[in-house]
């Protein structure tokens, strides 16, 4: 069975005992979808999937608290649910898990730099590649050029946590080495290259917050401390100096949480790499603890706790 | 040794009430000399130090920053100070990444006894600080009418 | 020797008559800064202007600044008496520079009436908004491919509107028809870069009539059915996707909320004025804690009710929206604000 009719067989079988599915639907037009709310099984004849689902539908878990919800995820999705489960920020029995081996979903903005995408006439999948239909005529894209950069490094392609499974279990055949790729690049290059390269693509960001919005696990949400103003970390004000300390409030609040969905970076209007000061993050934590962020329902985050004698950490001698 | 003729500096340092303050105290009472470019807040323990104080230090315009608590083991909180640790550690390893130079932000442990370790880690800190320079600038914003 | 209005430019001349305007004006061009952005930037000599497609923010932010100082303040304590403080406030100048906003589409022009409706006609007049606007010469260039996420001609606008522009430009072979609309426009005819148009008249008369973008939203009656709507749950269903972040308002053209906060640090400040967005929790928040508009249901009916009912209803029929798309082609969950008004009508 396809894997399509098996998640909505599996969602016509649970619809009734929630209030809705979280899922995804074809968009404004055929490049992009858009989540779907599926409340009444007429709902489900439009639910698609596709490599072009690339949200992380979790993030609107804790919007549902209280109420039992039904949702889609992919294997990194999937980090973000054990993630929330572990904060008991959402409830186990509050959420339907229909999980979804993947095979990577796409870069829009790689498209985007490939292929004037204002004009999409049509998308369709032809093996490993992406053909996308314009009044230029049709381009072909090899997918492994335009998936997400998450999914050129996946470890989990299957969901970790589910209660149905569309489809057989996959396993990764990514090199892990690639993880921190990105980050690797940056810091090969001297404190002053690195702060001229953060100035140089800061300095577009719109402080409209979208990374933090589309974060699953910014779950202060509408009680941000960046929008505080006592105490004062952020002026108003659209000063670079603002923007660097908002990436790094969001970058730290996410230490040792971040489940590198990269729905900051999918998010941002202005195209900023943003996921890599995150992933540096990450990176450091994996390396002192050993940790990394939804993968163990049973671990405790590492920042929550610590050990006496701390092994990988090296304090400086005075 | 910070001459008379070298500009300041301006280092913070976030100290814990229960030891370092205490420390930083033993030194001046025991008349130890220091260099004076390091402006001390009083934090009750080196687990109240949020990284973003740090971060925001920078921001507004510091050179160096300089956490320092109790002991582990010896923290007035009992564990205070671990948690600090780990958060403090990540925090050094992050910072060079957007490009704040490592050596500009340190942690460290002082006892309300130690006076000449407190003179040491000042006057080193601020060493190193000196050899790195001021930092580029006030990451300022806003704008006039264009 | 009288101007002709209707002039000739070469693409390849544009750099150098960017680099002549930028003598005696500031000249602002969409610019190139990343792979996949484009954005107005004042023209510097090498960087890539991009006149071809949509620029990723609009041209507001040259009129209508993110951020812009009021005043600066100073306390100042009296060394004698520490107990008496001197205030000392710099008001910021209100007169603008001449400024060009060269490449601009016709949903900018038009973002920027609407702003005119709010901030020059009355009865208020916002003084630094109208300098800067007064002090602008906008060059419009004619869309003549229309994106899938486009709908100005639905609002009342289109691709070859000239409304609020000074010059516009019909992309022709190699070049571009410059045709003045203002006096300020014909100013800028004069620039030798300008040359005879002769037989490219016709040519971009053809070009122009090629542009077809289809009115594809019907809004008869919107303004009153939005009303009707306005205590349903309607606004909860169609909001739920929505993440309730300020992409939508910060790249929108006719978003004209604003915050004015006092930033200060130690005994110096500055009073500045920000962009607000009504899709934050913090924009209607009162200082009771009470606040109006809780969830993004009511924050999202305000966005398209602002635009699409009061809008119209206080400046006489005119809608708050230029139809450029941004706000579709730039939310992270693609909620498209057509779709919500198809399903307004539909609705109940």
């Amino acid at each position: 069975m396809e894997i399509l009719d098996k998640l909505k067989e599996d969602i016509r079988g649970e619809l009734e005992g929630v209030s809705l599915v979280i899922g995804w639907e074809r968009g404004y037009d055929s490049l992009h979808t858009t989540p779907l709310f599926i409340r009444c099984p007429e709902d489900i004849d439009r639910l698609i999937w596709n490599p072009l689902c690339v949200h992380n539908l979790a993030s609107y878990l804790p919007w549902f608290k209280g109420r039992r919800v039904g949702i889609l995820v992919k294997g990194c999705d999937s980090r973000t649910v054990i993630q929330l489960l572990q904060e008991r920020l959402i409830q186990r029995e509050e959420v339907v898990i229909f999980g979804i081996p993947c095979q990577g979903v796409v870069d829009l903005a790689k498209i985007r730099a490939r292929v004037d995408c204002s004009q999409v006439r049509g998308v369709s999948f032809k093996g490993d590649k992406i053909a996308i239909e314009t009044p230029q005529g049709q381009r072909e894209l090899p997918l492994e050029e335009i998936l997400a950069t998450k999914c050129i490094s996946c470890q989990y392609p299957t969901p970790l946590i589910y209660d149905h499974l569309a489809g057989e279990a996959i396993s990764s055949h990514r090199p892990p080495g690639l993880l921190f790729a990105e980050v690797e690049k940056i810091e090969k290059l001297d404190p002053k290259e690195r702060f001229a390269y953060w100035q140089q693509e800061l300095q577009r960001c719109i402080r409209c917050y979208a990374c933090r919005n589309a974060c699953p696990l910014c779950v202060c949400q509408d009680f941000c401390a960046a929008d505080a103003r006592d105490p004062h970390w952020l002026s108003q004000k659209t000063g670079i100096g603002e923007k660097f300390m908002w990436q790094i409030l969001h970058a730290i609040h996410l230490a040792g949480r971040c489940t590198d969905c990269g729905e900051c970076e999918r998010a941002c209007p202005m195209d900023i790499p943003i996921q890599r000061i995150r992933k540096k993050i990450n990176k450091e934590i994996k390396e002192l603890f050993g940790y990394e962020a939804g993968v163990n329902l049973e671990v405790t985050p590492p920042l929550y706790t610590f050990q006496v004698e701390e092994p990988a950490i090296k304090e400086r001698e005075w | 040794m910070s001459g008379m003729e070298r500009k300041e500096l301006r280092i913070v340092g976030f100290l814990c009430n229960w030891c370092s303050y205490g420390g930083a105290d033993t030194a001046g009472v025991s008349r130890f000399k220091q260099p004076t470019d390091l402006r001390i807040i009083r934090v009750p323990c080196s687990g109240r130090v949020d990284p973003l104080l740090v971060v925001k230090a920078f921001m507004e315009g510091a050179d160096g920053v300089l956490v320092s608590g109790c002991h582990p083991r010896d923290c007035h909180y009992a564990e205070g100070n671990f948690y600090a640790r780990r958060r403090l550690e990540v925090l050094k390893r992050f910072l060079p990444f957007m490009g704040i130079e490592p050596g500009r932000f340190e942690y460290t442990w002082v006892s309300a006894s130690e006076g000449a370790r407190w003179q040491k880690v000042v006057t080193e800190f601020t060493n190193q600080i000196h050899r790195l320079g001021p930092i580029r600038r006030k990451g300022d914003g806003g704008g006039d009418i264009r | 020797m009288v101007t002709p209005e209707v002039r000739f430019l070469a693409a390849e001349k544009i750099p150098t008559l960017l680099k002549r305007l930028g003598e005696r004006y500031r000249v602002f061009a969409p610019v190139k800064v990343s792979e996949t952005t484009v954005l107005f930037q004042e023209y510097r000599e090498g960087v890539q202007i991009v006149l071809d497609r949509q620029t990723t923010a609009p041209a507001k932010e040259i009129i209508f600044p993110q951020t812009e100082r009021l005043l600066s303040y100073t306390y100042r304590k009296d060394p004698e008496d520490p107990q008496k403080i001197e205030l000392q406030v710099e008001e910021a100048p209100q007169s603008a520079p001449r400024t060009i906003i060269f490449g601009a589409r016709p949903c900018d022009a038009r973002g920027f009436r609407v702003f005119d409706s709010v901030f020059t006609a009355g009865p208020y007049e916002d003084p630094y908004y109208s300098s800067r606007r007064q002090q602008t010469t906008i060059v419009t260039i004619f869309c003549t491919q229309p994106q899938n996420t486009c709908f100005c001609t639905s609002v009342g606008t289109g691709p070859t509107d000239t409304e609020g522009s000074d010059l516009v430009l019909t992309p022709i072979t190699e070049g571009y028809l410059a045709e003045a609309i203002t006096e300020k426009g014909k100013e800028l005819l004069q620039d030798e870069a300008f040359v005879s148009a002769q037989e490219r008249v016709e040519e971009a008369q053809r070009a122009k009539e090629g542009i077809k973008l289809e009115s594809e939203l019907d809004l008869e009656g919107i303004p009153q059915r939005l009303m009707e709507l306005f205590s349903t749950d309607f606004w909860e269903r169609v909001s739920a996707k929505c993440i309730s972040c300020g992409a939508c308002t910060y790249l929108c053209p006719t978003c004209y909320c604003f915050n004015i906060t006092d930033e200060a640090a130690g005994l110096e400040g500055e009073r500045v004025r920000t962009w607000d967005s009504c899709m934050f929790y913090q924009y209607t928040l009162e200082a009771s804690g009470h606040n109006p508009r809780p969830t993004k249901a009511e924050r999202y009916r305000n966005r398209v009710g602002h635009k699409f009912s009061y809008h119209p209803i206080n400046y006489e029929g005119m809608i708050g929206c230029c139809g450029c798309g941004r706000c579709i082609k730039s939310c992270p969950v693609s909620l498209d604000i057509r779709q919500v008004l198809r399903e307004a009508k539909a609705y109940g």
